[in-house]
């Protein structure tokens, strides 16, 4: 899947001048109908997404999104997403920062450097990591990796970094911040993986062959010409890894500890939009809650669309620079 | 030949030594990063092959389900499995012609300003979480008309329809001009020739595009928690209402006291992981064929 | 075309026919295996779920019923008979725990049990405790297990210099609401800062989906503490804290313990909630487990076409499916509560 190039090119009109008949303008009409109807459904979402979070929009305003507060006790009701829009920021750039070197080292690898007979079967394995369901992935994560992490990663971590603030006296929590960020760079890995696989095999052999040529070694051809001819892609690709890991709530609430609280140190338990609205919404026991977690589903919905809307100006502008050769 | 000559003689020498020490360095991170990401994939595999192993025989299967039911009784996830046939297969049903549709417009009769705010839509529309989609749906349908497998699969073919509109674009965008000019030169309208001559060469790309859509669609759990999770147990086949499916299924029984439901609960994993595996190497097959066939074609 | 095209697309069609007609064959022998009588479905509590499936085989046999069952939590069940999404709902805590509440439904207490308190510490076992401690290591003040206040109540036991992992429930749980409201009763901290609820926001500790969720965490990390529903805790083969009441002596979660709490509360209010919760200083309750619960199954008072089947199930259920309880640590209702039942049942109507 790598469309993140919008074409803009051209309109081709092969069609141009002939006689319109009755089921061109049906065929026309019902394509017509259909595109709109992408846009009216986008429309919808963000009704629907908005009315639900109605309640909560009105009994807190703005100041929701900063407030640190979740307290559904019936009587002293009071909600707010301060903790929880750190939580998704943590965990979504701590798997971003884990997960982007790996990835573009399996997809240079499966471009550049893989033997043929490798590069088909670990082609197919890294896609079916990408196969794996959220909930699979959450329930490993909570029986398999956090003990492990828990037990041998965190204090190593801590003796080893523990003078950045992020890496704190581990607890004995499992599941934590940390869990939850490796959980999320397995599922985002095979995404930018397989996107810039696909954009470093597009670039054309004789620019590739040329550097060689010049006597450059291969790691200083990928540096000079196969990565920023495809940079506007990677980025546009990591870009989609980031939306993936915000969006992620299964996996998350499974694993992150579910702590309403904003702590610096990666080894307690935090909370993230996504995961909070998985946890609560069918048990939600007070219309504001409900509430209230339409508004982190809006609040997410937001995000996303923006984080989107980034990618898609990242790469017109690096085609832009690139001068229209794509 | 002086010493500093000499130096001056070494120093490319050097550099080279270096640059190749720094490209063998590097080549070895990305052979890392691979072997990391198919380490990752054989740990988690074997995890669920280990613990869902002693579930998996063709009771299972066969068999329908009853959560949280004493363990010595005969059981299975047919319903599960037959929910999740059900529902997606409607969400495919959804989501083709739609996303055909879309695409269609997109490349036949869309201007330049129009075909760029589609795309962005279908952009935006990709990025929106699951979970959204699951609150739109809920809001949309499950309050006023309760749950259904209706609703379910309307969810699940929104998370479709950007993936099988994308992917006909780019197959559409392949097909030569010179193949609709030789539909137009034997005489047929223009209707007829994009739909009886331009997109049936697109087959193999649409194919792609929903196998690929399925493969994703067919693990959501967040969407189908609200909207088809209150469920009757024995299997059915009526997507008026609530219909068992895999990941719920695989949520539910995780919770249970009983490990055999544990059991079956890593089993089912393993079946849907298989499953999806598969579909996305048969759709990776498929790519592979239609475009060889168009470059056949335009030749 | 070219011949292997063909030949594919063939196959392709051949196999998904095959698929289709293998699921067909293996389900319509399980659908007819169906009752035709019709169904009931509810959702709900996962406490009093281990109870209910129990029920489902012996429904079908002397009712010829098809009981349904989803086990998502007691603000789910609240949530889903409210709107009307399912035929009962099974909750832990009281309707008037929910806001907005399902005010035309009728509140049934059904089933007895307790919430046990669990551990990770191997070779300890039967561990004495207190509401009050356990009230300060749920908010925090008390982090380790050879703690004074733990010592104490531990003569003789060797402790061990270890932090004390807190466990908690991460989704809205009736389980949960059992405990903290044992807490709000037992330390006025714990309701003034925190109080009662499905959900609560809780000081400290780490949040888990599920009692199995609870479980698996406190069985994994080495000195954690949870809390589930006492069937759970008594199958986690975890250690299960023996908790002072409030005659003063220790008391394990068992039939006894529960059977003595639940005579504190034996007339439900006019709502049909019961508390049973912490019972006071007296000979009568000198063997009561300070933390037991009623849960209750809420039906909407006109439920329609399925009215009839719901009642009869009910019925059934407070009588004859009492006598499932014991093996799972449910203790049958007591007469005065089961005439309350039959009184609300018969607000039931189509």
């Amino acid at each position: 899947m790598t469309s993140l190039d919008v074409s803009t090119d051209a309109p081709r009109r092969p069609f141009e001048g002939r006689r319109v008949r009755l089921g061109d303008l049906i065929l026309q009409g019902a394509a017509g109908i259909a595109a709109l109807g992408a846009l009216v459904l986008v429309g919808l979402i963000v009704w629907k997404v908005v009315q639900g979070a109605r309640l909560s929009l009105s009994t807190y305003g703005l100041p929701f999104i900063w407030h640190n507060i979740w307290n559904p006790v019936l009587g002293h009701e009071s909600f707010g997403a301060g903790s929880l829009l750190y939580g998704t920021v943590v965990t979504s750039f701590g798997a971003l920062f884990l997960a982007t070197p790996i990835a573009l080292g399996v997809a240079l690898f499966l471009s550049e450097l893989a033997p043929p007979g490798i590069r088909g079967p670990v082609t197919a394995l890294v896609e079916t990591l990408a196969a794996i369901p959220s909930v699979v992935i959450g329930l490993w994560g909570l029986l398999v990796l956090a003990p492990v992490l828990r037990d041998h990663v965190d204090p190593a971590l801590h003796t080893g970094l523990g003078f950045i603030p992020l890496f704190g006296p581990p607890g004995s929590y499992g599941s934590n911040v940390l869990t939850a960020i490796v959980v999320l760079t397995i599922m985002i890995l095979p995404i930018i993986a397989s996107i810039s696989r696909e954009l470093f095999l597009s670039v054309p052999v004789e620019l590739k062959e040329g550097a060689l040529g010049l006597g450059t070694t291969r790691w200083e051809m990928i540096r000079g010409v196969v990565l920023p001819y495809s940079r506007g892609g990677v980025a546009a690709a990591i870009i989609l890894g980031f939306g993936r890991a915000i969006g992620e709530a299964i996996a998350v609430a499974l694993v992150i500890g579910a702590v309403t609280q904003i702590n610096v140190n990666v080894f307690n338990p935090g909370y993230t939009l996504a995961g909070i609205i998985a946890n609560n919404y069918q048990g939600a026991s007070s219309g504001i809650e409900l509430s209230s977690l339409v508004y982190c589903a809006l609040i997410l919905l937001v995000f996303s669309i923006l984080v989107n809307l980034f990618a898609q100006f990242i790469v017109r502008r690096t085609n832009r620079r690139l001068g229209g050769r794509r | 030949m002086s010493a500093a000559d000499a130096r001056v003689l070494q120093r490319p020498h050097d550099r080279l030594r270096r640059r190749r020490l720094v490209n063998r360095l590097l080549e070895l991170l990305a052979w890392l990063a691979a072997l990391l990401a198919v380490f990752f994939l054989g740990v988690v595999l074997w995890s669920v092959a280990r613990r869902g192993a002693s579930a998996l025989n063709l009771d299972f299967l066969l068999k329908s389900q009853q959560s949280f039911a004493p363990p010595n009784v005969e059981q299975g996830l047919a319903n599960a499995f037959v929910g999740t046939f059900v529902i997606v297969g409607l969400a495919a049903l959804m989501a083709l012609p739609f996303g055909i549709l879309i695409a269609i417009y997109v490349n036949e009769y869309a201007p330049r300003a129009i075909r760029s705010v589609v795309n962005l839509t279908l952009d935006v529309l990709a990025g929106v979480p699951a979970i959204v989609i699951g609150i739109f749906v809920f809001g949309l349908i499950v309050i006023a008309h309760g749950q259904s497998g209706y609703a379910g699969a309307f969810a699940l073919a929104v998370l479709m329809l950007p993936f099988v509109a994308r992917a006909t674009i780019e197959v559409l965008a392949l097909v030569p001009d010179s193949l609709r000019e030789a539909a137009l030169g034997v005489g047929a309208p223009r209707w007829r020739a994009t739909l009886g001559i331009v997109l049936p060469q697109t087959i193999g790309g649409v194919l792609t595009g929903a196998t690929l859509a399925v493969a994703r669609v067919a693990g959501e759990t967040a969407p189908l928690l609200f909207t088809s999770s209150l469920v009757a147990t024995g299997t059915q086949w009526d997507p008026s209402q609530p219909l068992q499916t895999v990941p719920v299924a695989i949520f539910e029984l995780s919770e249970s006291a009983e490990p055999a439901d544990h059991a079956r609960a890593w089993a089912a994993a393993l079946v849907l992981i298989l499953f999806v595996m598969f579909t996305s190497l048969a759709a990776r097959w498929l790519a592979a064929r239609s475009r060889r066939k168009i470059a056949r074609a335009g030749r | 075309m070219p011949r292997n095209g063909t030949l594919v697309r063939i196959s392709l069609v051949a196999a998904a026919a095959a698929l289709v007609a293998v699921l067909v064959s293996a389900t319509a022998g399980t659908a007819s295996a169906r009752s035709t009588s019709g169904g009931v479905t509810g959702a709900g509590s996962t406490f009093v779920a281990p109870l209910v499936t129990k029920w489902m085989a012996p429904v079908q046999q002397q009712l010829g019923l098809q009981l349904n069952y989803n086990a998502i939590g007691s603000g789910g069940g609240v949530s889903a008979i409210t709107n009307k999404q399912v035929d009962f709902g099974a909750s832990d805590a009281p309707l008037s725990q929910f806001n907005p509440t399902c005010s035309s439904c009728v509140q049934i207490p059904w089933a007895l049990a307790a919430t046990g308190v669990i551990y990770n510490l191997g070779g300890l076992p039967h561990l004495h405790m207190t509401g009050a401690v356990l009230a300060q290591i749920y908010l925090g003040k008390i982090t380790k297990w050879n703690a004074p206040a733990i010592k104490k109540l531990n003569k003789g036991r060797n402790l061990p210099d270890k932090g004390i992992t807190v466990v908690h429930r991460s989704d809205s749980s009736g389980t949960s609401y059992n405990f903290t409201d044992y807490l709000s009763h037992v330390n006025r901290a714990w309701k003034s800062r925190v109080g009662t609820g499905t959900a609560v926001s809780w000081p400290t500790g780490e949040g888990e989906k599920g009692s199995s969720g609870v479980a698996g965490a406190v069985r994994t990390t080495p000195g954690a503490i949870g809390y589930v529903d006492v069937y759970y805790a008594v199958h986690s083969h975890l250690g299960l804290f023996v908790m002072k009441n409030r005659s003063g002596k220790f008391v394990q979660p068992r039939t006894k313990g529960i059977l003595a709490a639940a005579q504190l509360d034996t007339h439900p209010a006019k709502d049909g909630s019961l508390s049973i919760v912490n019972p006071p200083k007296s000979k009568k309750y000198r063997n009561a487990y300070p933390i037991c619960t009623y849960t209750y199954v809420d039906v909407q008072k006109s439920a329609g076409a399925s009215a009839r089947d719901i009642k009869k199930l009910l019925g059934w259920a407070i009588s004859k499916g009492q006598s499932y309880g014991p093996a799972l640590m449910f203790v049958p209702i007591p007469k005065a509560v089961r005439a309350f039942d039959t009184k609300q049942i018969k607000k039931i109507h189509s």
